[in-house]
């Protein structure tokens, strides 16, 4: 344990061993760079609202029993992305085929949690807070933020989206942000025109750029974050501008595309919080989640085609879905299906051992007409926080959990 | 007297260092070392505050602090029902955080608001997992109770604190089945501080204080769950309660140093440690006092090393001081608690919510990416006049009933005629003080805004920009009001702004 003094010892000395030029701090430049070892691996967490249907995501096509329970839903062998002899993948979800070909999408079976709660509210607040019980009131996302923190005091987790602030990201004292196309993460420089905008700017760098040699170490530490502020934050207007500009964040593709350059630009941010919504499929669901669910495939395949081509970024990223609750094994009577527990989930990229993850839950018995959970859905956490984040899962979820074979040995 | 500009910090003789500093010829009484004291004892100064403080002097100004502004005595039972009342309309910190915003912006005593900051973050206690705001309100009647009061019975109090006992775990404490987290906590983080005691010292404290329960609303003494066996505690053997490790804990010379380096940090430097013997002399006074906190306050607040380089612009400000000091420098009028609050919570300090037990880690750690964006726009907002005014009918809205209605409606009343009875206004407008100074030429709007933000303490290339930036026009041309506005907007943002 660090007590307060050799903390601020090492964040002072930290920051004056850097050099600051007047103009580019070097510094920030090298952000990446001077990353501690396995702190610059990045977590993106995609949230599927409304409740996804694990059974026609992960489809048992082989099992007579589940063409029995979804006589109008069902998928065939011809029609699923194929992944073994007994499960394929919707087949919406082409944009997979490539990934799951290169071994580096991993499907999580059966993941859930005991006394399944089936209210949208309630079980997206279990998934979000890590806690059973729901008693802390608090994310997982937000307890991971003081191990997740770089020297630097770099924004370490982002959601991309003008949602409210999803409870898992909720209960941190800082270093969370959100960006979107209403609400960036911006500097505020009062009402004028661009150019009394850019001029304002230029006041502010002006009084705030050069070293203060006199004052202390307190005064060039603030000195530091000051700058590097301004520079986190052109950063990421320039990730904002680049390409589609002004097309906004409305699809899951944009977000992650924007979520790709983020990650280019090396700002230091460990984990990216998007969400799609449209799984409350209690009616006709059979062409629209399927769609759905390709756009899923489609952008997340994109996302690491982006992240490969422009700097081998993928190699450093990890993806992972959640959904609050699965459906029921049996379709309903609008060709849809009602609030089920027992899902499935995808964690994918390079550093992912591909393929499925514990077994596909019987059809058979079943638990008051549901799939039954074999995995508990923090033992992914868990496996993503401390193999793939360095995080400490039993600090940040209050338990020891056991943990899944999901990550690759560097 | 020479200045303790050059000496080293453990060169200085400890009772020179504490003793009380007198204005000289070489250091004198001015403006800069006015705003230092207010920033340390308050949330900071307005103009008016800084003019009366340099006419009156550091002694009469620091015991004016001490003592609240006329009236506060009389305000502060009406804000006290205030609060009472928002805590009972519902279980959130939020309105809670507001309430004390408001008590210190308009209680007329900011002095003791400071000191009772101080405990919160000292007592650490979260709403997280208390979850009642009528005991969280409680627990802050006993900080502000006990703030200038005596170190023993606050520790004592806050040990039978309803909302610490809950946040401690304490109604699982039980003979048979220690629960040791308030036994731990009291010794690691209220008095003693680690390597002063040992895991035999937590485990038996905490059979002393099995028993020690509530029942949701107050202390509650099980004795039928009390292990009223032989304890040994800190090498003293004796069937010892709850009461008897207060007491015993106040007798280690180690409860004193603990808390002036708590103090130290809190007032003087948070980029240095002081020095043992520094610690020890204060340390020695305290004890002897039987922990007479005003007078350890006060000591340090008139003392040289208070007054010296080694203090100032040596603490990075909270959010708490960050807002509310520009608030008490720039608004022109009340602005909305509840606002304020959510500026607070994004730079990373919600009130009533400290991140654990040890509370806000403060000094560096307020300073990332995201708080210093916050910090920065909120500059811009306050500067520009754009935060939300203050509106009464805003705590309204919780009420259950018309009856609580008219009753808050008939405090706000009262309140606010004992604040007319206020010598002046308590807000003023920047661009109205820029006139009423007969400021119209750069160089002197400059200086003006310079002394009411910074008093007067910025280098002279940053000057040299704000008067040309000024004196250009930039960025909204003639009118003084916008670049009053915008020249404020910058100087909040400069990092000696970030400083208290």
């Amino acid at each position: 344990m660090l007590n307060r003094r050799d903390f601020l010892i090492r964040s002072l000395r930290g920051t004056s061993l850097l050099a600051v030029g007047s103009v580019v701090p070097q510094f920030l430049v090298n952000t990446a760079r001077a990353a501690e070892a396995g702190k610059d691996r990045v977590l993106v967490v995609l949230e599927m609202t409304g409740g996804n249907d694990g059974l026609n995501t992960v489809i048992p096509y082989a099992d007579d029993l589940y063409h029995k329970a979804r006589p109008t839903l069902r998928q065939t062998k011809e029609q699923v992305v194929r992944v073994d002899d007994h499960i394929g993948l919707n087949g919406g979800m082409r944009g997979f085929e490539k990934l799951l070909q290169n071994g580096q999408l991993a499907i999580v079976q059966g993941v859930g949690y005991p006394n399944p709660n089936r209210s949208h509210f309630e079980s997206m607040d279990i998934w979000q807070s890590g806690d059973l019980l729901n008693k802390q009131g608090t994310g997982w996302i937000a307890r991971s933020v003081p191990d997740l923190f770089d020297k630097k005091g770099n924004v370490p987790v982002m959601q991309v989206g003008p949602q409210r602030l999803p409870l898992a990201l909720q209960g941190a004292a800082s270093g969370i942000v959100s960006v979107d196309g209403l609400n960036p993460f911006r500097l505020e420089l009062g009402g004028g025109n661009a150019s009394q905008r850019q001029d304002q700017r230029k006041l502010l760098d002006d009084v705030t750029q050069d070293k203060r040699n006199s004052g202390g170490d307190l005064l060039q530490f603030v000195q530091r974050r000051q700058t590097q502020t301004f520079y986190a934050l052109d950063r990421l207007q320039e990730a904002l501008r680049a390409e589609g500009a002004g097309s906004g964040l409305n699809s899951l593709n944009q977000k992650l595309q924007l979520v790709a350059r983020l990650i280019e630009k090396e700002l230091g941010t460990r984990v990216f919080y998007v969400s799609i919504d449209g799984f409350d499929t209690h009616a006709n669901q059979g062409n629209g989640h399927a769609a759905l669910l390709g756009e899923i495939a489609t952008a997340v395949n994109e996302f690491f085609t982006h992240l490969t081509a422009n700097g081998g970024h993928d190699k450093r990223v990890a993806f992972m879905t959640f959904s609050e609750f699965g459906r029921r094994v049996h379709e309903n009577g609008s060709k849809g299906t009602d609030h089920g527990s027992g899902s499935c989930l995808f964690v994918a990229g390079p550093g992912v051992k591909g393929g499925p993850v514990g077994k596909h839950p019987s059809l058979k018995d079943l638990d008051d007409g549901d799939l039954r959970y074999h995995t508990d859905f923090r033992s992914v956490y868990a496996t993503l926080l401390d193999d793939w984040l360095g995080c400490k899962s039993e600090t940040v979820l209050g338990a020891k959990m056991p943990k899944l074979d999901l990550i690759r040995k560097a | 007297m020479p200045s303790f500009k050059v000496a080293s910090l453990d060169a200085l003789d400890p009772e020179q260092a504490w003793a009380p500093w007198q204005p000289s010829e070489a250091q004198p009484w001015t403006l800069k070392w006015a705003g230092h004291l207010y920033r340390r004892a308050t949330f900071g100064a307005s103009w008016s505050d800084l003019q009366d403080a340099v006419r009156l002097g550091p002694e009469v100004t620091l015991r004016r602090l001490l003592e609240g502004l006329p009236g506060a005595n009389q305000r502060y039972p009406l804000l006290q029902t205030l609060g009472e009342a928002t805590a009972s309309f519902r279980d959130e910190p939020r309105d809670l955080g507001g309430w004390w915003i408001d008590v210190i912006l308009r209680g007329g005593h900011p002095f003791r608001e400071k000191l009772t900051l101080f405990w919160h973050n000292h007592f650490a206690t979260s709403f997280t997992k208390v979850g009642r705001a009528a005991l969280m309100f409680q627990q802050n009647e006993l900080f502000r109770r006990h703030a200038l009061g005596n170190f023993r019975p606050m520790l004592l109090d806050a040990s039978k604190d309803p909302a610490m006992l809950l946040w401690l775990d304490s109604n699982s404490n039980v003979k048979g089945h220690p629960n040791e987290n308030y036994a731990r906590e009291v010794m690691e983080l209220f008095s003693l501080g680690v390597g002063n005691y040992t895991e035999k010292d937590v485990q038996e404290a905490a059979r002393a204080f099995t028993g020690w329960h509530t029942d949701y609303q107050r202390f509650h003494f099980g004795a039928d769950l009390h292990d009223d066996g032989a304890k040994t505690f800190l090498g003293q053997t004796g069937p010892w309660n709850g009461e008897d490790v207060v007491r015993i804990l106040l007798e280690r010379p180690a409860a004193a140093r603990f808390l002036v380096r708590k103090f130290y940090t809190a007032l003087i430097s948070e980029a240095t440690e002081p020095p043992a013997p520094l610690v020890e002399a204060l340390a020695h006074r305290f004890r002897t006092s039987d922990y007479d906190i005003a007078g350890l306050v006060r000591t340090i607040l008139s003392s040289r090393l208070f007054f010296s380089e080694h203090a100032y612009r040596q603490r990075i400000k909270s959010p708490v001081e960050f807002v509310l000091g520009a608030v008490r420098a720039v608004a022109a009028q009340e602005p909305s608690p509840a606002s304020l609050a959510g500026w607070m919570e994004s730079m990373g300090q919600q009130l009533f919510v400290p991140p654990n037990v040890k509370g806000w880690p403060g000094a560096t750690s307020w300073l990332n990416t995201a708080t210093v964006l916050t910090r920065n726009n909120f500059a811009r907002t306050i500067a520009a006049g754009e935060i939300a005014p203050s509106d009464p009918d805003q705590r309204l809205l919780s009420a259950p009933s018309e009856r609580e209605r008219r009753r808050i409606e008939l405090l706000e009343a009262r309140l606010h005629s004992t604040m007319k009875l206020q010598p002046r206004a308590a807000y003023d407008d920047p661009v109205m003080l820029v006139e009423q100074n007969d400021c119209t030429a750069p160089t002197r709007v400059v200086a003006f805004l310079v002394d009411l933000m910074l008093q007067g303490d910025i280098n002279a290339t940053d000057r040299e920009r704000l008067v040309a930036s000024a004196a250009e026009g930039r960025p909204s041309g003639e009118s003084r009001a916008a670049r009053v506005r915008e020249l404020l907007h910058a100087i909040m943002v400069m990092p000696e702004y970030q400083l208290a």
